[in-house]
């Protein structure tokens, strides 16, 4: 679409980077991260920013019918003629729109291909932290918050040759070029400024209805909760909070330039940041009407956090047990239990909200088929306390979706419970499950390429390629995904779908060093990761730094620690 | 309580936005320009802003009409028009803005429309002379209360065609007043299915809405900028 509000135009400036999020537009133009990218090359390097999304499948046909390219939304220009594009990468299920995007553009699929006159290709987001899926198509990763090396990245590009910006671009730390000889791992990076430096107050603001119509203030970066499973609990280690000032400052900037009237107060995890009430208070008093949102509660403070929301929020509500089972929420690191759970229940439905929402995942470390049937119980349990307290003015659904193993985790060599496990599991909660909770399954298959590409080795990129000659793209959605594309694309490799694609996997049967560790150095060391995995088995809870004791993952030194509100 | 009546033209990509996107762009440039607007009464109070004439998704549009109940505190016309000029996307340009005692809705009576299609020129000069006389062009349409015939050279009568290079511009006027009234692409595809040619409707442009008497009568005089 393109037009936004607050969208800038640097005609003729170079360098031109175009910036990428390869999903749909009304998708990728509500991804925080492409907007703090956009805000900060424009407004503070001599760079120009522009975008180019994904297009849709009939639209993507269209244009290959018609020969028409890829183009960016501010100059109308080739994405081709950049001189760097870069894509944020959210999660695997995004790859082989990457491939679209490129062929879309007429640039060489493989790094190895590109010359002189093509932009240097540089990926980063959550997803790199296993970067091997996706090695050959790109000239150069970068490795955690990059936010603290724009400047460098946009320097290096100055130079004449491109074998000049690439060498450039290879010393700027957190870079990763996949196709040239770099000792040791990249080290994730981590933005110390992030305390110091507002958030983005000048978003995009789409014409048409996107994923998310409101001001978006991250809040604080990292969370140090320590579930187990979650990967952005690592990748964004240490906490860092930005002061109540700015953040309220920034949102009162951000509304005016948004015409917006509700803001959400974003992080990993809201509830954690030292300021909220302070911060939700003062900007709900900027101006009548406005409402703010917290993307996700924690329910063993869901009471105080829903007392503290606006009448006319009183929506629905989503709370996240992961698990049903006291047993598997220890080895998970989840340090809530059944009263705490009944208590944030009881909250939701007497303080005049319409709808809960439970999310869980099957398929965990350690899971048996008494903990998946658990999910139902628990279920039946809110269930009760919605007649018994609303009285069937409130709504209660269930979401569960399947778990995959994820790199720089305490369970990264866990096995993946497996198409047959997770189908059976699946089907023992649709018939557990009371019939009057709406019970939403997340799409087996895409969690099977999930899984195959999460922890993916060296080679992994060529299923990738193959699943998308085969037609796969828009993965993620139910609608475009091409599920005989990927099992014919893991048979041709001799493999299973939901088995971990790559030259010598699985890596945790043979022992032999998890690949990703060969590139990415995520910051936490492998004995913190080891003493996780062995405590998850004990289920021992591990208790969160912020709350006074470091557990020593590592993160922290060398100019890097935590940074809370006093 | 006052009214303001705001044109403005809708241009480059803006053009692919539906009468609904169009109306919430709008309604966010008054946000961003700090002028409050009315809410309606009820349960879900919304913001008194109409688009009386809903565009089709891929026209331009030269001069549209939004009406905006704003509330007591909204600035004068004047600084009114420069606020919103300063908080419109690209391509939604506020051209205009005059305060009136309307208080209902106008209603449209007339619009122009201009097209650009390519093709042969003569083969669409005679496929214009058919649709202009001869048997009455006529559309079916199908919608959820049945279908619906509608005769397009009542509401869209006379059609101007002029060689381009390598097509033809054409231009014709609908009538809003005198019932079901033409949709303009079904006038263009009308014409380009009679001249064997592809209806190119990315080039179609609302060049002009003119509205009942009294949308017109009893204004304040129009800020108009003076770059537009
Ligand atoms: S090093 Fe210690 S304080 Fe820093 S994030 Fe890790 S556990 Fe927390």
């Amino acid at each position: 679409m393109g037009g936004e509000f607050n969208l800038r135009r640097k005609p003729g400036i170079r360098p031109r980077i175009v910036l990428s999020y390869p999903d749909a537009y009304e998708v990728g133009i509500s991804n925080p991260g492409l907007q703090i990218l956009y805000e900060l090359v424009n407004d503070r390097t001599p760079a120009a920013a522009e975008r180019a999304y994904c297009p849709l499948p009939d639209m993507a046909d269209l244009m290959r019918a018609r020969g028409v390219r890829l183009w960016s939304l501010e100059s109308a220009e080739p994405v081709a003629a950049c001189d760097l594009w870069g894509f944020t990468l959210p999660h695997e299920l995004a790859c082989t729109n990457v491939l679209e995007m490129l062929d879309l553009a007429g640039v060489p699929l493989h790094a190895a291909e590109r010359g002189e006159g093509d932009p240097i290709v540089m990926g980063g987001g959550p997803a790199v932290a296993d970067p091997w899926p996706l090695a050959a198509f790109f000239d150069a990763f970068f490795i955690g918050e990059v936010e603290g090396r724009m400047a460098a990245i946009v320097e290096a590009l100055g130079a004449q040759t491109r074998a000049e910006r690439l060498a450039n671009l290879a010393a700027v730390p957190g870079v990763w070029l996949p196709h040239a000889a770099q000792a040791g791992p990249v080290e994730r990076q981590v933005f110390t400024d992030f305390a110091c430096t507002p958030p983005v107050e000048r978003p995009l603001v789409p014409l048409v209805e996107a994923v998310h119509d409101r001001v978006v203030i991250e809040v604080m970066r990292g969370c140090t909760a320590g579930c187990r499973f979650c990967q952005a609990g690592i990748w964004y280690r240490p906490v860092r909070e930005r002061p109540v000032d700015m953040v309220v400052a920034a949102a009162e900037r951000a509304l005016a330039a948004t015409g917006y009237d509700e803001v959400s107060l974003v992080s990993l995890s809201s509830c954690d940041y030292s300021g909220i009430d302070e911060a939700v208070r003062r900007i709900r008093a900027l101006r009548p009407g406005i409402r703010v949102s917290l993307p996700s509660l924690r329910i063993d403070s869901a009471a105080t956090s829903l007392a503290g929301l606006a009448a006319e929020q009183r929506g629905s509500v989503t709370l996240a047990p992961e698990a049903a089972t006291q047993e598997l929420r220890e080895r998970l690191n989840k340090r809530v239990d059944e009263a705490q759970f009944d208590e944030a229940v009881r909250a939701v439905f007497s303080g005049g909200f319409t709808g809960l929402k439970l999310y869980f995942m099957i398929g965990l470390p350690g899971e048996s088929d008494d903990d998946v049937v658990g999910i139902a119980a628990m279920a039946a349990a809110a269930a009760r306390r919605a007649k018994e307290i609303a009285r069937g003015r409130a709504r209660l659904s269930v979401s569960v979706s399947s778990y995959v193993p994820k790199p720089h985790t305490p369970f990264e060599l866990e096995p993946f419970a497996g198409e047959a496990t997770l189908r059976r599991r699946q089907a023992l909660l649709r018939e557990a499950m009371p019939r009057h909770v709406r019970l939403s399954l997340h799409h087996l298959e895409s969690s099977l390429v999930e899984a195959t590409l999460a922890r993916g080795g060296p080679g992994a990129d060529r299923l990738v390629e193959d699943a998308w000659r085969r037609g796969a793209r828009f993965d993620s959605w139910t609608e475009h995904f091409d599920e005989a594309a990927w099992r014919g694309a893991a048979a041709a490799a001799g493999l299973a779908l939901g088995d971990p694609a790559g030259e010598g996997a699985p890596w945790g049967e043979t022992g032999s060093m998890a690949p990703w560790h060969a590139i990415v150095d995520a910051r936490v060391t492998p004995a913190f990761l080891e003493e996780e995995r062995r405590r998850a088995a004990e289920r021992a809870t591990t208790a969160d730094c912020r709350d006074g004791v470091c557990v020593s993952c590592g993160v922290c030194g060398a100019g890097v620690e935590m940074e809370v509100l006093a | 309580m006052r009214t303001w009546l705001v044109s403005f033209a809708r241009r480059g990509p803006a053009r692919y936005l539906s009468h609904l996107d169009t109306l919430r762009a709008v309604q966010r440039t008054f946000a961003r320009a700090g002028v409050e607007l009315e809410l309606s009464q009820g349960m879900r109070p919304k913001p008194r802003l109409s688009l009386p004439l809903p565009l089709p998704v891929g026209a331009a549009a030269d001069d549209e009409l939004a009406l905006a109940r704003v509330t007591d505190a909204a600035p004068s016309a004047r600084d009114g028009l420069l606020a919103l000029q300063a908080a419109s996307p690209g391509g939604l340009d506020v051209i205009a803005l005059r305060e009136s005692p309307l208080r209902a809705r106008p209603q449209p009576l007339r619009a122009r429309y201009a097209c650009e299609v390519r093709g042969d020129a003569g083969a669409v000069a005679a496929a214009v002379g058919a649709f202009e006389e001869g048997e009455p062009p006529r559309v079916v349409r199908r919608g959820p209360k049945g279908t619906k015939t509608v005769d397009l050279r009542r509401s869209a009568g006379a059609v101007s065609c002029r060689a381009t290079p390598g097509g033809a511009h054409l231009e014709f006027e609908v009538r809003y007043d005198a019932g079901t009234a033409a949709r303009p692409q079904e006038v263009i595809e009308v014409i380009a299915d009679k001249a064997g040619i592809e209806p190119v409707l990315h080039r179609l442009r609302r060049v002009e809405v003119v509205f009942a008497e009294a949308a017109r009568a009893q204004h304040a005089p129009t800020q108009r900028s003076a770059t537009t």
